[in-house]
């Protein structure tokens, strides 16, 4: 019941995207097609663009058309190459997914570890270092920390490519950018949740037990800490999906957000409205289902 | 120590923005002589890809954006705990459609709507503004709604209900003011991160135009000319991250001092 409240408490979410993502392209100052287009299109161009876009339509008509459209899974097309949207974002989308993909799981591999090891010397320095950097580093934008990677790891030691998405290794740098804010809030979330458990009862039953502290740690502490972990993970999806952009625009990356801020510099804005409906909505998408497997992970949850 | 340190980077920033303006420093001479020079005696922290000094575009950049900063900080505070407020103390259908409101907003994912109004509206401080408060007033809302909730019930907003007090009154001298602490540490740490989502609109070109200094631009052509002039990228970054981390460092501070905890 609980589940299928939440399912439903989505649709006015979507409703309200796909609102205002409609509403972009109405806020262009002045006449959207002449800014579109330049001042030197031909009047039938300009004729054509405004049919296709519907434009001299009432807005409430124009919205429903948008739907309509939306429903029949045609995004529009490119003003400049006329190619369909929903193909442009086909060929893009999964370099971005990609990208978070591989984000999120160095965020995971980096701060998680490092939250175990901070929790086992809580007090110690190597858990004061620790601390220091997740709390004041977590904040580090993409456009500081992306060309300091790029500095160390691709001009001065060579190591990696600089950008473009030629080799396997051309992932790592964007990744690192990516990931390194939510490793950060890992480390600390993992920390945080995995003292509070050690001192619980079942760990002492454990370590009573005759327990490796391996297993205690691995098996039962961290199972119980995983909550917290899955939540941030989820939440901290958002900051990730919006990062791809400045990083993605950094690395060469071609993903959508590569392909968000291409259509903004050519003022292609009916490409730019779907990038942004389909990153909001794959936002959207992914708290549903961070909700869900909470759920799942946690029986008590679906009472609260 | 921490006190200490941020206050001081802080400080350093403030006589440094003044002192810029006082010697009328805008670091907008060109000189194609010394394109992209090392730092120096001349330029201390060296110069961009046009052969302006880079200290005086760092200053000018900070004023900026501490100014773009201070201005959405306050509009947003503003919206938000008027919407807040409303939500939170008349409850019912009006709380429902505000929060929905705010549920729609937050379904963009960080900075993206704030880019694709910017994208939209066009270059410029007022579109870059707009643009910065469209996101920003929904942590206001949110934190101001739960808390005027819980008020709301409390004894001496029922005494003074009960005593004839409008709901303006109420909310004005007898809820508003007990938040004063929880918004002014919520506004410290928005400072910091309206400073680098305005930076990452103008690192895409979307906030402050040329011949402006704007840190976000002047990050892109750091990256631009990385592989030639790596001292730009870098000075220009340490400088954003100083100021941020004195911010944030600030916020900590007066979030202990006051007593406040938040989520």
């Amino acid at each position: 019941m609980h589940l299928l409240k939440r399912i439903l408490s989505v649709i006015p979410v979507v409703f309200g995207v796909l609102l205002l993502t409609f509403l972009l392209i109405h806020l262009v100052p002045g006449d959207p097609v002449e800014v579109m287009l330049g001042e030197s299109a031909s009047l039938s161009d300009s004729a054509a663009l405004r049919e296709e876009l519907g434009l001299n339509q009432p807005l409430i008509v124009q919205f429903g058309q948008y739907l309509n459209k939306l429903a029949h899974g045609d995004l529009g097309h490119s003003i400049h190459t006329k190619t369909p949207i929903s193909e442009l974002i086909q060929a893009r989308y999964p370099a971005t997914v990609k990208l978070a993909f591989v984000a999120l799981c160095l965020g995971l591999l980096i701060g998680v570890p490092m939250g175990i090891y901070a929790a086992l010397h809580a007090g110690h320095w190597q858990d004061f270092v620790i601390t220091i950097i997740s709390v004041r580093f977590s904040a580090m934008p993409a456009f500081w920390l992306g060309p300091l990677l790029m500095l160390l790891f691709a001009v001065w030691l060579g190591w990696l490519p600089v950008s473009g998405m030629e080799s396997h290794a051309s992932v790592v740098l964007p990744a690192l950018t990516l990931g390194f804010g939510l490793s950060a809030i890992l480390t600390r979330m993992t920390r945080t949740s995995l003292l509070e458990v050690l001192n619980d009862d079942f760990i002492r039953t454990a370590r009573a037990k005759g327990l490796s502290e391996r297993t205690v740690i691995l098996r039962h502490a961290l199972r119980a800490a995983l909550l917290p972990i899955i939540t941030i993970v989820g939440l901290q999806m958002g900051s990730l999906l919006a990062g791809t952009v400045i990083t993605e625009t950094i690395f060469s990356w071609d993903g959508i957000g590569r392909l968000l801020v291409e259509s903004i510099e050519k003022r292609d804005y009916p490409v730019t409205q779907a990038c942004v409906l389909i990153v909001a909505l794959s936002y959207v998408l992914i708290n549903l289902v961070t909700d869900i497997l909470y759920q799942v992970a946690d029986p008590r949850m679906r009472h609260a | 120590m921490a006190k200490t340190f941020a206050i001081s980077i802080l400080v350093f920033w403030l006589i440094a923005v003044l002192l810029a303006r006082l010697m009328d420093v805008h670091g907008n001479a060109i000189d194609l002589q010394h394109i992209l020079a090392s730092p120096s005696w001349q330029y201390w922290f060296g110069s961009d890809d046009l052969g302006r000094d880079i200290l005086a575009r760092v200053l000018r950049g900070a004023e900026i954006s501490f100014m773009v900063a201070i201005v959405v900080t306050i509009i947003n505070m503003l919206i938000g705990v008027t919407i807040g407020l409303l939500a939170g103390f008349y409850g019912g259908k009006l709380d429902r459609l505000l929060m929905q409101i705010t549920d729609v907003f937050l379904a963009f994912p960080g900075i993206l709507l704030a880019i694709a109004f910017a994208a939209v509206l066009g270059p410029g401080m007022l579109n870059l503004v707009f643009a910065l408060c469209l996101t920003g007033w929904v942590s206001y809302a949110r934190l101001t709604r739960g808390q005027t909730k819980s008020l709301r019930s409390r004894q001496h907003v029922q005494a003074a209900e009960s005593l004839g007090a409008t709901p303006y009154r109420l909310m004005s001298r007898h809820i508003l003011p007990l938040l004063t602490s929880l918004l002014m540490v919520e506004a410290t740490y928005s400072l910091a991160s309206i400073m680098i989502a305005e930076a990452s609109l103008s690192f895409l070109g979307l906030g402050i135009q040329a011949p402006n200094a704007s840190w976000g631009a002047m990050l892109r052509d750091g990256v631009r000319y990385m592989l030639v002039a790596p001292h730009y990228v870098l000075i220009v970054g340490l400088s954003l991250m100083s100021l941020i981390l004195a911010i944030n460092l600030g916020g900590d501070y007066l979030r202990d001092k006051l007593d406040v905890r938040t989520a």
